[in-house]
């Protein structure tokens, strides 16, 4: 019981990370089209633009971490900008820019770890307070994790259900051509979504270096695995989605590494996905792109 | 009824226009005028390339040769979203709505380029005009019936008060019924109102009757064109779109 409960505890704290690196992964997706297997390569290296305004700059790490999601922000709309774009202009097979996507995320995680090297690093920050409930413990650093996801959630709620923009990037998403048709300018629509989704991704990046408090710049590697599952798992390009597969995927994963091999993640997460795309490939909860 | 939703009209003229996919003309070198006051109508065959020569029209697909205007402005290759800012309304024959969005939402997003607190009240206006969407504001587009769904469609194009309206097909999947009120009543009625209405309808009779001036596309070109009266007087339209053998509804 005692295992179930702190892996339980795990499992949310991974969940959250999991779900503010997943809605963004989904976002882009959604209304761009693009599946960007980049996403963890950009998540590394803001983690490290946060660790070098940390502990080189000496700011606070809250602080820098503000210029870790400006980090994710602008690579993810340069990325876009310079590569998916005139890639997907040539109308080439959609499989290219995948395969693209995944260029570059090598480039930009062995890149990194060209620059940084392939020591550990971590954050200069205290865990602070430990927190017991429920036969739960938190570091008063983890529950900030969760409230920090929560509040993202909410607020991604908030863009797409009750804002211009957010509505527009649904309706980009839904149909692209009646969008346009209706006065969108879907092209600006999808730039402001590579920067919001790119900011998710950098603030992902930077709460999961905080998570695993030692980290290397190839640490979220095979993050993308447990994206890949939480979204499909949620419908794919399905925000709401995502939040639920993330939490889901997190819990699962953290409680079977409790129980078995911490190091089974990423398999557990596979089995997961694999039964999700053989009996709901739509998703546990969705039918088609709905966000 | 109240047709206060479309703004009089502006000419839609497309002068020798040719377009197609990937660099290849479907249609080709395509005269059509639409006038404010008019329904001008676009009959044909399947695949004859009358979807692709209003997409053409709207920006949706690439102009290769010839040219668009609007109110005298050439729009010919314009993105979408501008042609939609001069004016033009564009109901495509698919993909009508937005399925995931809500109907107030798809209504929303119809008015996307209307100042933030003229939206409300426009919706208000567009319900009047379809009653029945008023009871189904929150359902999903997508689980719409056919019919409910056109009526979205049209309520969607008309939050922006076109002058001219491009509409493909709006009775597909309508019960007789609905489609002859909304082809006699609301169609023709913007039209009555100075709007300009270009219009592609599959049921050549129905669409002789509101109309102007109908032209027959067939292969890609306009093969015949002229007056209902004249059109229902002549042997060979009346043989391939009328009651002859391969009579269409
Ligand atoms: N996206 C596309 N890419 C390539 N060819 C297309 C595309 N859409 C249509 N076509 C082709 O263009 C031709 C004309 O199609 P179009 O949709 O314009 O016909 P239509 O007159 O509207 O037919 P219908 O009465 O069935 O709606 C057809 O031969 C069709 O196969
Ligand atoms: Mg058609």
């Amino acid at each position: 019981m005692s295992v179930f409960l702190s892996s339980l505890g795990f499992g949310l704290i991974s969940a959250a990370v999991l779900a503010i690196a997943t809605v963004g992964f989904t976002l882009q997706f959604a209304v761009t089209n693009v599946l960007n297997l980049a996403y963890g390569s950009v998540m590394i290296n803001s983690a490290f633009v946060t660790y070098y305004l940390n502990v080189h700059a000496h700011l606070n790490a809250w602080v820098a971490m503000v210029g870790g999601i400006a980090t994710g922000a602008v690579a993810s709309y340069l990325l876009n900008r310079f590569v998916f774009t005139p890639f997907q202009r040539r109308n080439l097979l959609p499989i290219t820019i995948v395969i693209v996507a995944l260029g570059v995320d090598l480039c930009g995680t062995f890149g990194l770890q060209a620059i940084v090297g392939g020591s550990y690093f971590s954050y200069r920050q205290s865990l602070g307070r430990e927190l017991h409930f429920w036969g739960m413990y938190f570091s008063t650093l983890q529950l900030t994790i969760i409230g920090i996801c929560l509040v993202v959630m909410g607020l991604i709620h908030w863009l797409l259900k009750h804002t211009r923009l957010g509505k527009a990037m649904r309706a980009t998403s839904a149909n692209p051509s009646l969008a346009r048709n209706s006065g969108v300018r879907t092209g600006h629509v999808i730039s402001m979504t590579w920067l919001i989704s790119g900011a998710l991704c950098g603030l992902a990046g930077t709460v999961f270096a905080m998570n695993t408090g030692v980290f290397e710049a190839t640490s979220a590697q095979l993050y993308i695995v447990l994206m890949l599952a939480a979204m499909f798992l949620g419908g794919p390009g399905e925000a709401y989605g995502a939040m639920l597969g993330a939490l889901t995927i997190g819990v699962a994963t953290e409680l079977s590494a409790g129980f078995f091999n911490p190091q089974y993640k990423e398999v557990i997460a596979f089995v997961v996905l694999l039964a999700m795309l053989t009996f709901r490939p739509y998703g546990l909860f969705g039918s088609e792109k709905t966000i | 009824m109240s047709v206060e939703l479309s703004t009089p009209g502006q000419v839609l003229r497309a002068t020798g226009v040719s377009a197609g996919y990937d660099g290849r003309a479907i249609v080709q070198e395509i005269d059509v005028e639409a006038t404010p006051g008019k329904v001008v109508s676009v009959v044909g065959p399947n695949g004859s390339g009358k979807s692709t020569l209003l997409k053409a029209l709207v920006g949706v697909v690439p102009v290769l040769g010839g040219t668009v205007s609007v109110g005298g402005t050439e729009i010919t290759n314009l993105p979408p979203e501008r042609i939609a800012k001069l004016g033009v309304g564009y109901v495509p024959q698919i993909d009508d709505v937005f399925p995931p969005l809500s109907v107030k939402e798809n209504l929303e997003i119809g008015g996307y380029l209307l100042a933030r607190h003229d939206v409300a009240p426009r919706i208000e206006a567009v319900l009047e005009f379809f009653p029945r969407l008023k009871t189904m504001m929150t359902r999903k587009a997508g689980k719409l019936s056919g019919g409910e769904r056109k009526m979205l469609a049209m309520g969607r194009v008309l939050m922006l008060s076109p002058s001219v309206l491009v509409l493909d097909e709006p009775t597909a999947n309508l019960a007789p019924l609905v489609a002859t009120q909304l082809l006699e009543e609301y169609i023709r009625g913007f039209a009555d109102h100075g709007s300009t209405v270009l219009l592609v309808e599959q049921r050549a009779k129905a669409a002789l009757r509101i109309s102007d001036w109908t032209c027959v596309l067939s292969g890609g070109r306009v093969v015949l064109s002229g007056a209902p009266r004249d059109l229902e007087n002549n042997p060979v339209f009346v043989e391939s779109f009328l009651g002859g053998g391969a009579a269409r509804h």
